[in-house]
């Protein structure tokens, strides 16, 4: 991250910036357990993997309540870029789009489907970083949501809660290769939605897995 | 659409009733979709408990709907990938009848019915859909595409919707327009009184304009007034249904039918504008509705007790075979499926009895009085005959004294000819083996008959073997069953004499050419016609029906001749091994579906089957039917100790 981006005064907060942040301001009791958990899965397909040079394609997200995947509860943007978008389309297939979005409806509409649900994707640092980009200009710096990454979660149930992450083969915990090794079909590959769909299916089942280990409560989840 | 909602209508438009749907419904009802993963063990709806808001489809795993009764667990239906459950939510709103278990850990689509009910009322293909899925006594709604269908519904072709076939020809529903009606405050016993002059099961009560106001029925009587003791002077609006449904004639059939279907009703009130303010013009039962249904088993049933003109017994044969067909692609119980085909059967033999019987009363008068029964052998004995493959059967009549033993001999051949005759004309194959009663040899009276069989018994020769498979399997279409009751009594006693007899059997049963080869390959013949086909019966059916009947011999079991229910109470009598007689009955269901299915698909007996034809489910699913017969086999080893056995 640059130095005078970090530095840059940010802009006064918009009101559906500001409405999130007020959403977020109580905090899930510890104890919650998993079946009252609102889980957001969401993937995002950019243009590269720098979080600095590229940017959003397209975005897609679900929501898990009581455990089941809610599809009525899904959200698909693809929001404007004024960068070209060439590198990409070829790995990703994604074509433009007629009905892509402004920045600023993408950013209201993507805040107010996560509200104060827990941000699951896979490796989904890198898509928070990516939808910060966006996010940043209308005020929001950081998500207060909590936060669940499918491929750390994997390997702590594969590996113990104190593995030292840095240790695994990343590969064999790509969403390609968790899902295939819990036979959740791959198809729709990299599309946002796809991706998203896939990786809360893959929730579900860690979650199953989680509570014979043990993992029963927000508090031991995250 | 976004991808996920596309997603899932993906998924869900291969599989009725969604394929019927329009692109716009289809996108309504997968956007409403949630999505359940359920771990193995978990239960998804307890038997009793009121609906809930969905309805299911199973997008893998499995799961088995399973009855609750005072005796036990009874697994009702296995559900595979994309079949529809739970739908009585749908329909009845009525508790589950079924509790469902998850078997391995499942993914399920869970429908809102709100959003199905509209689609119910404006799509009239779905509604017959799921009305001939109840009407056929389904608790699982499926189709043809797929997995778990596909590989049971072999060789299913796949011309348009076969659900809608039991409704011959929709406008021909009776609707009653001489409608049963008595004021309010008349007693029961003379509403009752009423509804036997008239021959009818219910009454409609009336207010003074002709409104309708109640209905009762022959169970309301029973339950509401008999059962209860309730005074007859009671009077009928204190016992009668209110308020009634009613629907006005011109909404059509499937409207009323599914008016019926969803309020449970036996009986729909039809008023002159649909409302209960209006007179009453008439009223349809379920009754009429199951007559109008050409092909169901009572009108069929009813058609041929009430002829003995033999193109017309023919014809209804061929129209059970229709029936049949319909009942094979839409994976109705084996078990009901062989019942209703054997009731059919049984029935057209009865009926050939009595129409032989009557052409040689004048000449044979005295012999009429003489007791005997039509027994039948083989599979129609075992009553698994679906298709008319070759009939096996013969006569047994009391012994009779010795002026009359060679008349009697001569008049019950004529009569087992008649019957044959009537049997061949009705479409059936003969038996290659003469194994029928137009057959002097198995034209005998019941010393004769206990001969034989003590015969068999005690010199188990290759030959006497191959006679006791066909004819252990003996039933009594009657008239006098009681002699075969007799017959069966001494078969028992013969071998409780020569207990050995069972080893041969058992070593007999072993014998039957095996499924695979050594590489675990289907076995196709070598040569001759069928070369390169798989022999399901000889390879398949014939090792479980010759274990099911050497087992049920051992345990001296009596009346139980089908060879999945003979499995089904061997689990009963040896609870150490029901999960592999279950599984055996399971798996002789499936070669008979599939060997029906084949038949009637090429027109013959369906006793071979290219493996090519087979898709890989279906060949895997093939293969699987084998696996108990082996372990039958090495349980029968063991316990018939045949390792020790002389060959």
């Amino acid at each position: 991250m640059s130095t005078w981006k970090f530095w840059k005064k940010s802009p006064k907060p918009k009101d559906f910036v500001a409405e999130f942040l007020e959403k977020n301001s109580e905090k899930i009791p510890a104890i919650r357990t998993l079946d009252q958990l609102e889980f957001v899965v969401l993937d995002t397909e950019t243009t590269g993997f720098d979080v600095e040079k590229d940017h959003v394609l397209s975005f897609g997200a679900l929501k898990i309540k009581n455990r089941k995947i809610r599809v009525s509860e899904s959200l698909e943007l693809y929001p404007f870029s004024d960068r070209s978008v060439s590198s990409t389309v070829a790995i990703h297939g994604i074509l433009e789009k007629e009905n892509r979005v402004t920045l600023e409806d993408f950013s209201e509409k993507l805040l107010e489907f996560i509200g104060n649900g827990i941000l699951v994707g896979h490796h989904v640092g890198y898509d928070l970083e990516m939808l910060l980009r966006i996010l940043k200009p209308f005020g929001l710096n950081r998500f207060p949501n909590p936060v669940l990454d499918t491929m750390t979660f994997a390997m702590r149930l594969d590996h113990g809660p104190f593995a030292d992450l840095s240790q695994i083969q990343k590969e064999s915990y790509s969403l390609d290769s968790v899902c295939e090794r819990f036979g959740i079909e791959p198809d729709d590959r990299h599309t946002a939605g796809g991706d998203a769909f896939l990786t809360a299916q893959l929730l579900q089942k860690l979650l199953v897995l989680g509570e014979k280990k043990g993992i029963r409560t927000f508090k031991e989840l995250i | 659409m976004n991808v996920i909602v596309n997603r899932v209508a993906e998924f869900l438009k291969h599989h009725p009733p969604f394929s019927f749907l329009e692109k716009e419904d289809l996108e309504l009802v997968a956007r409403q979709v949630e999505i359940l993963y359920l771990e193995k063990g978990k239960i998804l709806f307890h038997q009793g408990e009121p609906a809930q808001p969905h309805f299911f489809v199973l997008k893998d795993g499995s799961i088995q709907l399973v009855e609750k009764t005072p005796k036990g667990d009874e697994i009702r239906e296995i559900c595979e990938e994309g079949d529809v459950f739970g739908v009585l939510a749908l329909l009845g709103k009525r508790p589950y009848l079924l509790t469902s278990e998850v078997l391995e850990d499942s993914l399920v689509y869970a429908i809102p019915v709100e959003i199905f009910e509209k689609i119910l009322k404006e799509n009239a293909q779905v509604a017959l859909y799921f009305a001939a899925g109840f009407a056929s006594g389904q608790v699982v709604i499926r189709q043809d595409l797929s997995q778990g269908q596909k590989a049971r519904g072999l060789f299913k072709n796949l011309k348009g919707d076969h659900s809608l076939m039991i409704f011959s020809d929709q406008s021909e529903v009776k609707v009653s327009e001489n409608v049963l009606t008595c004021p309010l405050s008349t007693p029961v016993q003379q509403a009752a009184q009423l509804m036997a002059q008239e021959e009818v099961s219910s009454i409609v009560m009336v207010d003074a304009q002709g409104f309708p106001k109640g209905i009762l029925t022959d169970k309301d009587l029973r339950v509401r007034v008999l059962a209860k003791g309730l005074d007859l002077k009671t009077s009928v609006q204190d016992v009668m249904t209110t308020p009634v449904i009613t629907r006005k004639k011109s909404d059509g059939f499937s409207n009323l039918y599914l008016t019926m279907i969803r309020h449970r009703l036996h009986h729909l009130i039809l008023t002159e504008d649909g409302t209960d303010e209006s007179p009453v013009i008439g009223l349809i039962s379920d009754h009429d509705i199951f007559l109008s249904m050409g092909n169901s088993p009572a009108v069929l049933i009813h058609g041929l007790m009430n002829t003995l003109d033999l193109g017309e017994m023919r014809k209804i044969r061929d129209r059970a075979e229709q029936m049949l067909l319909y009942y094979l692609d839409n994976e109705v119980s084996m078990d009901f499926v062989s019942s209703v085909m054997t009731e059919i059967n049984d029935v057209i033999i009865q009926q050939a009895i009595r129409i032989s019987r009557k052409k040689l009363q004048e000449q044979y008068s005295e012999m009429d009085k003489i007791k005997f029964c039509f027994l039948s052998l083989g599979s129609e004995g075992r009553e698994e005959q679906l298709l008319r493959t070759d009939l096996d059967n013969a006569i047994l009549y009391e012994d009779v004294e010795e002026p009359f033993k060679e008349k009697a001999q001569e008049y019950f051949l004529q009569l087992g000819t008649a019957i044959t005759e009537i049997l061949l004309a009705c479409g059936f194959d003969p038996c290659p083996g003469k194994i029928m009663a137009s057959n002097p040899e198995w034209v005998q009276p019941l010393s004769q008959w206990k001969s034989y069989f003590s015969e068999w018994i005690l010199h188990p020769t290759q030959e006497a073997l191959l006679k006791v498979s066909i004819f252990f399997d003996y039933r009594s279409i009657g008239p006098h069953s009681s002699l075969a009751e007799e017959l069966t009594e001494h078969i028992y006693q013969e071998i409780r004499k020569k207990k050995v007899f069972l080893n041969f059997l058992a070593q007999n049963a072993l014998s039957n050419p095996t499924p695979l080869g050594f590489f675990k390959g289907i076995v196709v013949e070598k040569s001759g016609e069928h070369k390169d086909q798989f022999d399901l019966k000889a390879r398949a059916m014939m090792p479980l029906t010759d274990l099911a009947r050497l087992l049920v011999l051992s345990h001296e079991v009596v009346g139980i001749n089908n060879t999945f229910r003979r499995f089904e109470y061997l689990g009963t009598l040896e609870p150490n091994y029901s999960e592999l007689f279950t599984q055996a009955g399971k798996a002789y269901e499936i070669l008979m579906r599939m060997r029906a299915s084949e038949g009637l698909r090429k027109g013959n007996s369906g006793r071979y089957l290219n493996p090519k034809s087979l898709g890989k489910l279906q060949r895997q699913l093939l293969k699987n039917t084998f696996s108990p017969i082996t372990e039958l086999q090495e349980i029968v080893q063991v316990r018939f100790q045949l390792d020790y056995f002389s060959k």
